[in-house]
């Protein structure tokens, strides 16, 4: 089986993770769809990685792993800050910074 | 198996600044007024210092000296760059000592945060492979999420920090999905190994390698603040804590743009043909969205947020032409924009914490009568970044303009001049404001009145001395002088700038 749907399905994955960021208003969703679209990218590593047959792809993708675990954090963190502060739970509502 | 060489010493800046974030982290738990006030700050002015001190010491010309094989290597270019950060890092410091946010997110953990940033910074900038690349950008931008939601009571700074959370990770996650991309391409994540590849095995022109490369550059792209890119800049420069603001708006762009060169100019420099007009292009669209943007601006942090992306589309031409001279031109713009940066932020952190007006234009009306020592080096910045002549920014200018027509990258020279001529609408504003606005002002009429100017009364906001906020106004004034000192004499920074391009192998 060629790597080649491997590849093909992160993309998908990635490209579901960049709408949901897109179109979802509860920050906790887009949180889930950061995380989807940074898995995107590791299975596009470890698919890579898997078809030159050198283990770069796979650490590449452990240390991503990590990394993402701590954004998550930091976003979950601001998100409880926010509702201690009875602050709207809703991008759309989270508007006092108007571009 | 043999475990990577380490070599200590030119691995000391940045076990420097990452032991100093967790030694201030330690110190933090001895809740004394003292050591929360002058120890802390001390120690993490002292860490920058330690570190500044060896990248000075370690500085070599041209020679890359490897610090973990194969992942981390300094050169010129490292160092160069980490020096800017460091400068950066010292001036929010100062900006940061008086300032209410530091106290209320807790200064141990306000100070730890500043300094890994800074390490993520220098990591960044010392990248050899892929996998330091992202971990590098991470350490960089997550620190920077928190410090943005530092003040934790004002509702603005936590909306401006889940903001950037989710705009930055969007970016971080499309330059991981470009990496892969690039890795699957090439079967290497070194720097070294990808150029070696692209010049044997793949073809420049590889479909995979060019997406990987086109999502790479949107990711750095979103950190950098270029357009299109750049919708999340003055929302969150302006929700930020100032202090805050001020170091996001130095160092990371000095960070992305010294990883941007490294990634465009070494390691994927026989691209350029690809990958050249399509910077090019973002590079227009940068310098007019930013400079129209700015127009109209009443806040004074939103305004500078709107000058930085126009800036960054400057700097992108100097990364475009993929020459020496265009880096060189890079750095010694990098330099130049982070004094004028810091003085301006300097004089808007001072005069935010007098003005009922806040960081609005309106703070700094008759700042020239009220205290010039605030109210030149405002001047200065504003002159500098719009490229007047006697101000290092001008010097900075040249050094582009001179860099694309050489690069036979003509269009971008125009925009460059097109843009400085917008940019005048707003830099000169503020200056009017300071420096022209009427000394009456006017009582609004009232019922039975007609409304009336009057001249205010005399000692208005006495506050706004300079000498209430000394460290403050030394900031400002100290890289006020320096960018005058720039614009009259470049050559010692023009001499650093061409050391910095030297460590670029690929060019000829």
């Amino acid at each position: 089986m060629s790597i080649t749907w491997f590849v093909v399905l992160s993309a998908v994955l990635f490209a579901i993770g960049l709408f949901g960021v897109m179109t979802r208003r509860s920050p906790l969703v887009i949180l889930l769809c950061l995380e989807l679209m940074l898995n995107a990218g590791n299975l596009a590593l470890i698919a890579f990685a898997r078809g030159h047959g050198n283990a770069d792809g796979q650490v590449f993708a452990l240390i991503v792993m990590v990394v993402a675990a701590c954004e998550v954090v930091v976003g979950l963190g601001l998100i409880v800050a926010m509702y201690r502060r009875r602050m709207p739970i809703d991008a759309d509502a989270a508007s006092e910074l108007r571009g | 198996m043999k475990a990577p060489t380490i070599d200590y010493l030119a691995f000391a800046p940045i076990l420097a600044t990452l032991g100093g974030s967790l030694l201030v982290i330690a110190f933090a738990l001895a809740r004394a007024s003292f050591v929360q006030r002058v120890v802390l700050p001390g120690l993490a002015l002292v860490s920058i210092a330690v570190a500044a001190a060896f990248a000075v010491i370690t500085w070599e010309t041209g020679d890359q000296t490897t610090i973990i094989e194969g992942a981390l290597a300094v050169d010129a270019l490292a160092l160069g760059f980490s020096l800017l950060v460091y400068a950066a890092g010292i001036g929010a410091i100062a900006l940061s000592l008086r300032s209410e946010i530091a106290r209320d997110a807790g200064r141990g953990e306000y100070y730890a945060l500043l300094l890994a940033s800074i390490t993520g910074m220098t990591i960044l900038v010392a990248a050899e492979n892929l996998v330091t690349l992202f971990v590098g950008f991470e350490l960089l931008s997550i620190p920077l999420y928190v410090m943005c939601a530092a003040a934790v009571r004002d509702e603005r700074s936590l909306e401006s920090g889940l903001k950037y959370l989710i705009v930055g990770s969007v970016g971080s996650a499309t330059l991981l999905y470009g990496l892969a991309m690039i890795y699957g391409a090439t079967g290497s994540t070194d720097f070294a190994g990808i150029s070696a590849a692209i010049g044997t095995g793949v073809d420049a022109t590889d479909p995979l390698l060019l997406s990987g490369i086109a999502l790479a550059i949107t990711g750095l792209a979103f950190k950098a603040s270029v357009a299109p890119f750049h919708q999340w800049t003055p929302d969150v420069y302006e929700g930020a804590p100032t202090p805050v603001t001020a170091f996001m708006a130095v160092a990371t762009k000095i960070a992305a743009f010294g990883v941007i060169l490294r990634l465009f100019d070494d390691a994927l420099l026989s691209t350029q043909l690809q990958w050249g007009p399509a910077l090019a292009a973002l590079c227009w669209v940068t310098i007019i969205v930013g400079n129209v943007g700015a127009i109209g601006q009443s806040s004074l942090k939103r305004m500078l947020a709107w000058s930085g992306v126009a800036q960054a589309g400057y700097l992108l031409a100097g990364i475009v032409v993929g020459t020496r001279l265009g880096a060189e031109a890079v750095f010694f713009y990098l330099a130049v924009y982070l004094l004028m940066n810091i003085a301006a932020f300097a004089v808007v952190i001072a005069r935010e914490r007098v003005s009922e007006h806040g960081d609005g234009l309106r703070s700094l009306e008759r700042l020239g009568e009220a205290s010039p020592w605030l109210a030149w080096p405002m001047t200065i910045a504003m002159l500098g970044l719009a490229g007047f002549p006697l101000t290092a920014g001008f010097f900075g200018k040249f050094q582009l303009i001179n860099a694309t027509v050489s690069g036979s990258y003509e269009s971008l020279a125009i925009a460059i001049v097109i843009g400085s001529m917008i940019s005048l609408a707003y830099y000169l504003r503020v200056i009017a404001v300071m420096w022209m606005s009427p000394r009456e002002i006017e009582i609004p009429a009232a019922p039975g009145r007609a409304s009336r100017k009057v001249r205010p009364a005399e000692g208005w906001s006495p506050e706004a001395g300079a000498a209430a906020q000394p460290e403050v106004t030394a900031v400002a004034v100290l890289c006020a002088v320096l960018v005058l000192a720039i614009g009259i004499f470049p050559d010692p920074l023009f001499d650093v700038a061409r050391d910095v391009g030297s460590s670029l192998a690929g060019f000829l």
